[in-house]
């Protein structure tokens, strides 16, 4: 009877073991359904939204003639945009008195952690999301997660590569930021300056450089290979130098997603690697805080990645005098890969639909974009808003006005529901670690796209 | 009257034991047979999801080589950590030299939060800004510095090192617990009929402390087929390099809420991941009561 009893434990404790983390997000799913919220939104998705004030009645309101209070809660995923973000809501509810903006930003496994936030009918009022870039928007739209802004935001100051990351399916559904979110190499300026090193013109010097800092015992590069995100925001950029005829391509989808050029770009980072450019042990940098804190604080020369990081190593290091460059093709062209970011999309399950319409529309006016842009000290993605720090002027004016189409985006705009794109984010880490050939990843992600 | 009694008694917890255990036991199953993102309708596919687990040419091999993983940590709970855990709670019961601050010390990263411990981590192995790469340069053998959880040969070693540090003194306290729990009049028999260190060991103390080796081991095998944290931490939500830290719940929670799928979530996929993790853990379970019942002894 005891026996019984201890393997009747042992099961059961095994079970609910084995169960319980599942069971947490899909009783929350279920809980979703059943909520008076979700069920507004999830069963009469354009009710809910047509509950919601019109232009004319958010613009309305935006002069601060609605009756509009409450209180907002808006989820960012990055704490490169805490500051800015707190600057917008404090411009909101200037206008807005009567309404108060809570933010909250879930940096690591963002999706996950909104994803089940919605399952549960506990999602936010504003949430980022990645757009049309990743699937998570698009999986919100077709369950009724998200609004309809298409005739609810004042979407006249953006311009067309902006609009192109709210869309699906032809329709609006979330307010795009005018930052041009570019990738750029980073570089120490007291580093260089002391040891008589210049910015590259062209690959080749790019290239005498990189050996040039190693023979100086310094490491060249910054990068971790365990995030395929930071892995292509190197590989974007270095990709534009190595051919920028084939970068070129990628705005109309005129040439192959992984065909020599990729793979020719992609062995040349590997033999960068083995030449030690990224350091001897590069594998072991296990995120992208590590391969911020290896340039802040002075162990490398160089860093490759976004146009938004720059806030974080002045933030990390304020002495640090870094400066910016775009990688050089051999023949000087120079050009920024990135497009104007996403921003906020509306939660259909709101309880307070207007105050979150109104907050929509003033991230879509100038001003909000403004401080958004000058706040972030980001690369701005248009002529009416100017970069208000010497290190976005620095990038900006690095691309000598080139724009260049993301890869990845061609990844995720022409393969059938984003599997290239998930591909991508499987294995493009596998390429570095020595998981996976470099032929064997092209042909994958040939084999997925359209 | 006395029988309905005993039925008020037992209801609310067998009620609430049925609502938050029973009936997730058996949605999970339900949700296995489904792909459903969590949002809008399910849709039935069957067993679609376990073929894809064990048959989908991207799957299968992610799926498999975690479970490879699980089973070589369950070796090493085994056959390294709770050894190394009954060792140290002998060496504190025979009272060593500065015992007391060996517990202490041997206690104190218990209560330090995982993400702190890898925190630590990179402090220590960060090949770039870490403290052990730059003490083997500093010391003259830069040959002896390394990726640490970027080399898949030694990542797997490293995590089952800071595990030990952080974990161990659970096992060690209810091992030692249970040692001096052993009856004084036992152990001065044994020495008047003269007993040598080894025999009393070997003759009293081990099998005297086998009901806490079978507690012990039970609750360490059910953790090592679910850890999550250690190895989320260490190696990213990837598993690692090349998938050397990649576990079944990793797994689990890179295809169920998103990550793994480009921001797409599947419960129905997910529940299918925990349905086989259930089978696996069943029957090591049921191997290891059989092996484990012969540590049972009538008081």
């Amino acid at each position: 009877m005891k026996k019984n009893m201890k393997k009747l434990v042992a099961f059961i404790g095994t079970f609910a073991l084995a169960m319980s983390v599942t069971a947490c997000g899909g009783s929350g799913g279920g809980e979703s359904k059943s909520s008076g919220q979700d069920t507004a939104a999830a069963d009469n998705p354009a009710a809910a939204a047509d509950e919601a004030a019109p232009i004319e009645e958010a613009a309305e309101a935006e002069s601060g003639g609605g009756e509009i209070s409450g209180t907002l809660t808006v989820w960012e995923h990055d704490y490169h945009f805490e500051a800015c973000l707190k600057d917008v809501i404090a411009g909101f509810e200037k206008q807005y008195p009567d309404v108060t903006v809570e933010y909250e930003i879930k940096d690591d496994n963002y999706d996950s952690i909104l994803s089940t936030a919605m399952q549960s009918g506990d999602g936010p009022d504003l949430f980022w999301t990645n757009g049309s870039v990743t699937a998570t928007m698009g999986n919100f739209v077709s369950n009724g997660v998200c609004v309809d802004l298409t005739d609810k935001v004042d979407y006249s100051l953006m311009p067309e590569a902006a609009m192109g990351l709210t869309m699906i399916d032809g329709k609006s559904y979330s307010v795009p930021w005018l930052t041009m979110d570019t990738r750029t190499v980073y570089y120490n300026i007291d580093m260089f300056e002391e040891n008589g090193w210049s910015v590259p013109k062209t690959f080749s010097e790019f290239e005498e450089l990189l050996a040039t800092v190693k023979a100086a015992g310094i490491t060249p590069i910054s990068l971790c290979p365990n995030s395929p995100w930071t892995l292509l925001f190197a590989f974007e950029p270095i990709l534009s130098g190595y051919d920028p005829e084939y970068t070129t391509g990628l705005s109309d989808y005129s040439v192959p997603a992984a065909g020599d050029v990729v793979k020719g770009c992609l062995n040349k980072m590997l033999e960068w690697a083995d030449k030690g450019y990224f350091g001897d042990n590069w594998l072991g940098v296990a995120d992208e805080n590590a391969q911020y804190l290896a340039f802040t604080t002075g162990n490398t020369a160089m860093e490759i990645g976004g146009s938004w990081e720059a806030s974080t190593f002045a933030a990390n290091n304020p002495d640090l005098n870094f400066g910016a460059f775009a990688v050089p093709a051999e023949d000087g062209t120079t050009g920024l890969v990135g497009t104007p970011a996403n921003g906020f999309s509306v939660n259909a399950a709101t309880e307070n639909m207007d105050a979150a319409l109104a907050f929509a529309n003033y991230c879509a006016t100038l001003e909000a974009q403004t401080i958004w842009v000058q706040s972030q000290g980001a690369v701005s993605a248009s002529d009416k808003i100017e970069a208000s720090t010497d290190i976005a002027k620095m990038i900006s004016e690095g691309g000598k006005g080139n724009i260049y189409t993301s890869w990845q985006s061609v990844l995720n705009y022409h393969s059938e529901g984003g599997e290239a794109n998930t591909i991508w984010g499987e294995d493009f880490s596998k390429v570095f670690t020595g998981g996976m050939t470099v032929d064997d990843f092209a042909d994958e992600i040939s084999a997925a796209m359209d | 009257m006395k029988k309905k009694k005993h039925i008020l008694f037992i209801a609310p917890g067998f009620i609430l034991y049925t609502i938050f255990i029973i009936f997730p036991i058996f949605y999970v199953l339900y949700l296995s047979v489904f792909e459903w993102s969590g949002l809008g309708p399910m849709k039935f596919v069957g067993l679609e999801n376990f073929k894809t687990l064990f048959f989908n040419e991207r799957m299968a091999p992610t799926m498999f080589n975690a479970l490879k993983n699980n089973l070589k940590y369950l070796l090493c709970v085994w056959l390294i950590i709770t050894p190394f855990q009954y060792l140290i709670a002998y060496l504190m019961y025979i009272k060593i030299p500065a015992h007391k601050y060996i517990k202490f010390m041997i206690f104190m990263p218990y209560v330090i939060s995982s993400t702190i411990v890898s925190f630590f981590a990179t402090l220590l192995f960060n090949p770039n800004i870490g403290f052990l790469n730059k003490l083997f340069e500093w010391m003259g053998h830069p040959e002896w510095q390394s990726a640490w959880f970027g080399d898949p040969n030694r990542a797997f070693k490293l995590m089952i090192v800071l595990i030990i540090w952080q974990g161990a003194g659970t096992g060690i306290m209810i091992f030692y617990s249970n040692l001096m729990d052993i009856s004084r009049d036992v152990m001065e028999s044994c020495r008047i009929d003269g007993c040598n260190e080894w025999q009393r060991f070997l003759y009293i103390l081990l099998p005297l402390s086998l009901p806490s080796c079978a507690s012990i081991i039970t609750m360490s095998t059910i953790w090592a087929l679910a850890i999550f944290d250690m190895p989320f931490i260490l190696g990213g939500a990837n598993g690692g390099v090349n998938g050397c830290l990649d576990f079944a719940n990793l797994v689990f929670y890179r295809y169920t809420f998103g990550t793994g799928l480009n921001g797409k979530s599947n419960l129905g996929f997910g529940a299918s991941i925990c349905v086989l993790m259930f089978v696996v853990m069943l029957f090591v379970t049921f191997l290891q009561n059989k092996f484990l019942s012969k540590f049972e002894y009538e008081n």
